[in-house]
């Protein structure tokens, strides 16, 4: 196990398109950051004026307002990432070793964590350097608060992108998982449900959802929406991590 | 005596409605090229992909070792693979996709064995050529080095000459030959009959997913050489006559009226002549001579008038 996810990680840490894929990422969070400062005059979120948030508000306001980029970066590595290997046919080398299909998941499983860290840091640090410079606001707010969002964060984020490699997995092509990769990123699964629960008296399925749990704003502090948070994305996250596994281990391989 | 390293017994694939192998029996012994014969789409990748575990048999067993797959999938990992093209990442280059691939092998200090992996086949250890820009049979090459890199007991190859030059064939023959002079167990396939009765020991012919014949060398060799066939009213009464007065000496005795003879410096007319005038008479006589190809034709032409 251990042995296929350093490899994994070599692949992972040697990859230039990760580099890149991050390095975008935080020149166009600067940049968006650039456009709130030029139309910022009306922007307001909660009655807080953008240039006057923290941190944590900050990146609740940006998750608010569907589509996520982050999500996009993640879909898009985890799917490159997988198909990589899939499509150039490398797992044939490897895959005969003893339980090699279940640990080849659980090591991307991994690496996608790695790279949501990645991209959650390359977020504060885009963030705190854009308010910088646009805002001269760099305040972070409650430190505690702060932590309980990046850590609720990142478990949403790890399960999106085990749904993404779930999907992979399941679809075998590259476009069609870009493609169900970018209809879960517009949230359009949590539409519909919304809209059949509008015709249906007290269900509320919808927030409930993944992607949908991402997109909604919720408090830090209180601890049934910590519950929410964590429970959503551990249900989300073991279910899609042994679904995955179930598919491969039953995969027959090109 | 030669031991069994791998059993095929009744293994059967279907996708969806299409069965791509249907019950397949043979074994394969220890230190053998076994030679898996058959035309495009007959099956024979479909079958090498469920010998080395990259698919799943819908029924039937394949036993390693007397061991059944199904009790224990830990030998899988005793092959070597290379099919259908080799898994390569073609922004690397041949030493680095070693190295990659010996760290899932948890292989300390893998170097010097990739180096000398590396020159085995053919390639340079050195070179920072990436894997995109070689030629096919390096390609080729790189992927046997890499099926060689878990020290596997069997190695699989799946039309390995596809796409070579004439060169790069040889050099590949070359290969196959001097690794299973290591003791190496080698299953290749191709439908080159030509290239492949240069290498293999046993042939195994595989037509619409089934297995029509399983044969050795010398029995293939024996049944595709030059010979006479003679058919007469008692071989016993004849044969002396032929090995006094014709020097016969190579000969196989059918049955009771028929004979096969070997030896390349009898013509017909000397055995009609010598018989006739020994007042023998002859029912037939045919001189025959068959190539593998023929002979695999015929062969799946009658597998395929039995489907019919």
């Amino acid at each position: 196990m251990l042995n296929i996810f350093r490899m994994d990680l070599h692949r992972f840490i040697t990859n230039k398109i990760m580099y890149i894929l991050l390095l975008v990422f935080c020149a166009f969070q600067i940049f968006g950051i650039f456009m709130f400062k030029q139309y910022a005059q009306p922007i307001q979120a909660g009655g807080i004026d953008i240039s006057k948030m923290n941190e944590s508000e900050f990146i609740q306001h940006l998750f608010s307002q569907p589509p996520s980029w982050i999500l996009i970066y993640i879909f898009v590595f985890c799917v490159y990432f997988y198909f990589s290997e899939y499509n150039s046919g490398f797992y044939k080398n490897y895959i005969t070793m003893k339980k090699a299909r279940v640990y080849s998941v659980v090591s991307k499983i991994l690496v996608q964590a790695i790279f949501t860290v990645f991209m959650m840091v390359a977020m504060v640090v885009s963030d705190l350097i854009g308010r910088g410079i646009f805002f001269d606001n760099t305040s972070i707010g409650d430190l505690g608060y702060f932590a309980k969002l990046l850590i609720g964060l990142f478990l949403l984020l790890w399960a999106f992108s085990i749904l993404i490699l779930c999907t992979s997995i399941f679809t075998r092509s590259m476009l069609v998982s870009f493609g169900i990769a970018l209809v879960l990123v517009l949230n359009v699964v949590g539409m519909i449900f919304a809209v059949l629960e509008s015709l249906l008296d007290n269900v509320y399925l919808s927030q409930y959802l993944l992607v949908s749990t991402i997109y909604s704003t919720f408090d830090y502090n209180h601890v049934r929406d910590l519950i929410h948070i964590a429970s959503v994305a551990t249900v989300t996250l073991l279910l899609f991590a042994f679904i995955a596994i179930r598919l491969k281990i039953k995969e027959d391989l090109r | 005596m030669t031991s069994t390293i791998i059993e095929v017994r009744q293994l059967t694939k279907k996708f969806k409605a299409k069965t791509a192998v249907y019950n397949v029996d043979f074994k394969i012994a220890r230190g053998e090229i076994f030679g898996l014969i058959g035309q495009n789409g007959a099956g024979k990748s479909t079958l090498l992909k469920m010998i080395g575990g990259l698919i799943h048999s819908t029924s039937g067993e394949i036993y390693f070792f007397d061991r059944s797959e199904s009790k224990d999938q830990s030998f899988f990992e005793r092959m070597g693979l290379l099919i259908e093209n080799p898994g390569l990442y073609p922004q690397y280059t041949a030493y680095k996709t070693l190295q990659l691939l010996a760290i899932a092998y948890g292989l300390k200090s893998p170097n010097q064995y990739i180096i000398h992996l590396l020159r085995l086949v053919g390639l340079d250890a050195s070179d920072k050529t990436k894997v995109k820009n070689y030629s096919m049979g390096m390609k080729q090459k790189l992927g046997i080095a890499i099926a060689l890199l878990g020290s596997p007991d069997v190695l699989i190859l799946d039309e390995p000459i596809n796409g070579l030059d004439p060169q790069g064939i040889v050099e590949m023959r070359k290969l196959i030959l001097e690794l299973n002079k290591t003791g190496l167990t080698i299953i290749i396939s191709s439908h080159i009959l030509e290239e492949l009765s240069k290498i293999a020991t046993t042939y195994a012919i595989i037509h619409k997913g089934k297995i029509i014949e399983v044969i050795s060398k010398d029995d293939l060799l024996l049944k595709c050489e030059e010979r006479i066939e003679l058919e007469v009213d008692h071989v016993e009464k004849v044969l002396p006559v032929l090995e006094q007065q014709l020097n016969i000496s190579n000969y196989r005795v059918i049955d009771q009226q028929n004979v096969h003879i070997y030896d390349s410096h009898i013509e017909n007319h000397q055995i009609v002549h010598l018989l006739a005038r020994n007042q023998k008479l002859v029912h037939s006589i045919v001189k025959y001579k068959m190539s593998l190809e023929q002979y695999f034709l015929e062969l799946t032409k009658s597998a395929g008038e039995l489907h019919a």
